[in-house]
């Protein structure tokens, strides 16, 4: 049982990591959060609910990235192109907060605020096996292999193409970076694309494991994923998804030992001891920004 | 005979991934003078002011500042030990009047909200208080003008106004007089003796060597974050170290 | 029914204001809602529990609301304001969960028994607390906290402690939505936690930023607008979080230097220049 309750607890670990590379990423680069991000996560699992009936669960994954990375862009354009100065980073959060408001607001207008139930998977995926006397079900392991096949690819691209290269000289400095030819705002699409992308794969992820959808995952999950994010270290994307798999099994063992909803704190419990012990995260690898402390 | 340190600084570093900003550095600064602190553009003369005043956290090395160790100590114990700074590219706080930039640095109200809450009759004197520093730096009559709408020159007088209503002992200006044109200067060498007297010693980091010349006791020149030369004015302008620091310098 | 609106709006610029004193000292809070939960709990169980009369039992609530403030503030409060806003986040979700579970406070099902909260009580906390506003907006504090905000290094080099300052701003806040969360508690005289989420906080901080921050008029200009408005346009109340998204979206056109810039003060403050002082 403690077996199976931690590849649970892998798996969600997995699709926080997911949610919060994308966060952290834009932290990283634009160095200002996206509040839409929460809601974007949330939508992709409405995008499999108006897919899934139509086509192979692969291809609503790519319908989830592509109409995720068409939110970001969209946030981007709407949110956070305009702003510069010292409380641009405010600004920008509240507008994409906004954004997340009308969002929620839509989804509830078109599909109802209740969770509804995704349609039954059928064959491969909804089998399951058996191995050292735990079962484990398919599903879990193709979106285990999914989310490591993402974040390497993500890795790939931004420690070795052009736009990765881009991607790392405006995270510097973008002012730099634009000085050296590198078309800022091309990146800056870029990075929100991608980093949507990625959350609203992860909200179909999640709404395929537990079966439904539901307009409040935004601010529960999605929420959480900002915590992680906190721990792992803003901008560390390596941190982000070792605080990512933390966190799912460490909660997935809270609930195991019975701790019942009090496992939903653990996350928060542990940002706090972060920013008490290691403000700049536990997992962090570098150096994000410069002192931090006043 | 040895004048008292008012500041000593010991084999003092700070790196930021491999550049080291300073590295291994030694300084001392005696009561009574404006030392001189020269050196090129990425010497490290602001990252010492930054290290000193505790806005970056040194990496190694020791800093006494009248027998208070300054390592680890946070912005504002630094500040209230008694260091007063300006900036190299001015951080006024744009959205207050002239005269509340000073009045915010009296340090009364710094150290007790409780009595800055209920301090209406103090404003009395906090208010001559203040209207006293910037006469003399001659702002008075531009007390109540936003501070973002000063020129450079009235900018930079005002920094230095807000940095002595503390009362520091230590006064630590960075490149006061970049970007104004001669007669500015001028006045400005003025304003620096005005503000001498009110403080035990001052660091004067520049570039305009004619401002070193005429307020310096002592200068130190610095490269690659250390001390390569110290002594008087025309001895370390005339110092091969420092020339070949400079070379290619304009100035 | 109007007394019911304005009884609302009342406790929405309560809960405006608190916002508006952590930001004062550059504070962003998202935890309006835990603070208005402890507080609207608190006094609750020492009214209906203790049976103690209102008005310390409000003190009470109000007082622990700031402790848990200082407390939980202060890990964040040393860093960047971003980290305080995911832990403003993280503290009202966090409470609500607490208060599920802590079956002696009515858990999920809810928490009642409290009576006695009514407009013009309600009214009255508005005055006093505007009151005290007001007489922060003319004192050397005000000028403390424009500095944190504006320069949280600078004013820290002048010797301000800005640790201390910003402590000071987000427990304030957090004892007025305690005072908000008492008086709603004991109007509605029933309550359950999830009364008082995430949503709530953002709603709140909205509120704020829609209607104004430069000073303490604008709380009281969004939470009226918001809270009476739907009350009267039915597309508005059913359109809520569009309308307030969008809202937010269009002042961007109007403001584009920002929904939070506060405005710099002109010529001739009111306190600048009433000293003869000798020019030179």
């Amino acid at each position: 049982m403690l077996a199976g309750q931690i590849v649970n607890g892998l798996v969600s670990g997995a699709m926080y990591a997911l949610v919060a590379i994308g966060f952290t990423l834009i932290i990283g680069v634009l160095d200002k959060l996206n509040f839409n991000h929460p809601e974007v996560f949330m939508f992709g699992g409405y995008v499999g609910l108006v897919a899934l009936p139509h086509m192979p669960v692969a291809g609503a994954f790519a319908m989830a990235f592509l109409v995720g990375g068409l939110l970001g862009v969209l946030t981007e354009w709407m949110a956070f192109r305009r702003f510069v100065g010292n409380d641009a980073r405010t600004t920008a959060a509240l507008s994409s907060l906004a954004l997340g408001l009308i969002l929620t607001d839509l989804v509830h207008k078109v599909w109802g605020t209740e969770p509804l139930r995704l349609p039954n998977l059928t064959g491969w995926l909804s089998e399951s096996f058996g191995l050292l006397g735990v079962n484990f079900l398919n599903l879990q392991m193709v979106l285990l292999a999914i989310t490591f096949a993402l974040m390497w690819a993500l890795h790939h691209v931004i420690a070795h193409t052009r736009m990765g290269r881009q991607i790392r000289a405006v995270a510097e400095s973008s002012a730099h970076a634009s000085l050296l030819g590198v078309h800022v705002l091309r990146v800056n699409q870029a990075v929100f694309f991608i980093s949507s992308g990625l959350a609203s794969i992860a909200g179909l992820m999640l709404a395929l494991r537990a079966d439904t959808v539901s307009p409040d995952l935004g601010l529960t999950f999605g929420l959480k994923a900002l915590a992680v994010m906190a721990i792992g270290g803003m901008g560390d994307m390596r941190g982000a998804v070792l605080a990512g798999l933390g966190i799912g099994v460490l909660e997935a063992l809270m609930f195991h030992f019975g701790l019942g909803r009090l496992g939903e704190l653990t996350v928060w419990a542990a940002m706090i001891a972060t920013l008490l012990l290691k403000p700049a995260g536990l997992f962090a690898s570098g150096h994000h920004g410069q002192e931090q402390r006043v | 005979m040895q004048a008292s340190h008012v500041l000593s600084v010991a084999n003092l570093s700070k790196h930021f991934g491999g550049i080291h900003a300073l590295n291994g550095i030694d300084l001392q600064i005696h009561e009574g003078e404006i030392l001189g602190l020269i050196g090129p553009n990425g010497a490290g003369k602001t990252a010492l002011i930054n290290t000193i005043t505790g806005f970056y956290r040194a990496d190694s090395g020791q800093m006494d500042f009248m027998g208070h160790n300054l390592v680890g100590r946070s912005l504002h114990e630094i500040g209230r030990l008694g260091i007063g700074r300006t900036f190299q590219n001015i951080r006024l706080f744009k959205r207050m009047t002239v005269l509340e930039n000073v009045m915010v640095a009296n340090k009364t109200y710094a150290a007790h909200p409780w009595s800055a809450f209920w301090g209406f009759g103090q404003r009395r004197k906090a208010v001559d208080e203040a209207m006293h520093w910037l006469q003399t730096m001659h702002l008075s009559h531009q007390a109540d003008v936003s501070a973002q709408s000063l020129s450079y020159g009235e900018a930079r007088r005002l920094e230095i106004a807000r940095a002595l209503a503390g009362y520091p002992a230590l006064l630590l200006l960075d490149e006061p007089a970049a970007g104004m044109n001669e007669g500015e200067t001028e006045a400005l060498i003025q304003d620096i003796q005005t503000a001498r007297s009110q403080v035990k010693a001052m660091l004067l980091i520049e570039h305009d060597m004619g401002l070193i010349r005429s307020l310096s006791d002592r200068v130190v020149a610095m490269d690659y974050g250390r001390k390569i030369a110290e002594g008087s004015a025309s001895s370390v302008l005339a110092h091969p170290e420092v020339k070949k620091a400079y070379l290619g310098e304009d100035e | 029914m109007i007394a019911d609106h304005l009884f609302f709006t009342c406790i929405n610029i309560l809960l405006a204001w608190s916002v508006y004193v952590s930001l004062l000292t550059g504070s962003l809070s998202f935890a309006q809602g835990a603070f208005m939960a402890v507080g609207c709990y608190a006094s609750g169980y020492f009214t209906a529990k203790m049976g103690l009369p209102m008005l310390p039992a409000t003190g009470l609530a109000a007082l622990i609301s700031a402790l848990i403030a200082a407390l939980v503030g202060y890990p964040a409060l040393r860093l960047r304001g971003i980290y305080l806003i995911l832990a403003t986040l993280g503290l009202t979700f966090c409470i609500r969960v607490l208060l599920e579970n802590m079956d002696f406070l009515g858990g999920i099902g809810g928490f009642g028994g409290m009576k006695g909260g009514d407009l013009p009580k309600a009214a009255a906390a508005v005055v006093l607390i505007g009151i005290v506003l007001w007489l922060l907006s003319i004192s050397p504090l005000q000028r403390v906290f424009d500095a944190v905000r504006e320069d949280d290094r600078v004013a820290a080099a002048l010797g301000i402690n800005v640790t201390a300052i910003r402590l000071i701003g987000f427990s304030a806040g957090a004892a007025i939505a305690a005072v908000a969360g008492m008086l709603y508690g004991h109007y509605m005289s029933f309550v359950r936690p999830e009364n008082f989420d995430v949503t709530l906080s953002i709603y709140v901080v909205l509120y704020l930023v829609l209607g104004g921050v430069n000073n303490l008029y604008g709380a009281i200009l969004g939470a009226a607008i918001m809270t009476l408005l739907p009350e009267y346009i039915r597309f508005l109340a059913d359109w809520r979080p569009t309308v307030f998204g969008a809202a937010i979206l269009v002042l961007l056109l109007f403001r584009p230097d920002g929904l939070l810039s506060f405005r710099p003060r002109t010529a001739l403050s009111k306190h600048g220049r009433a000293l003869n002082a000798p020019g030179v």
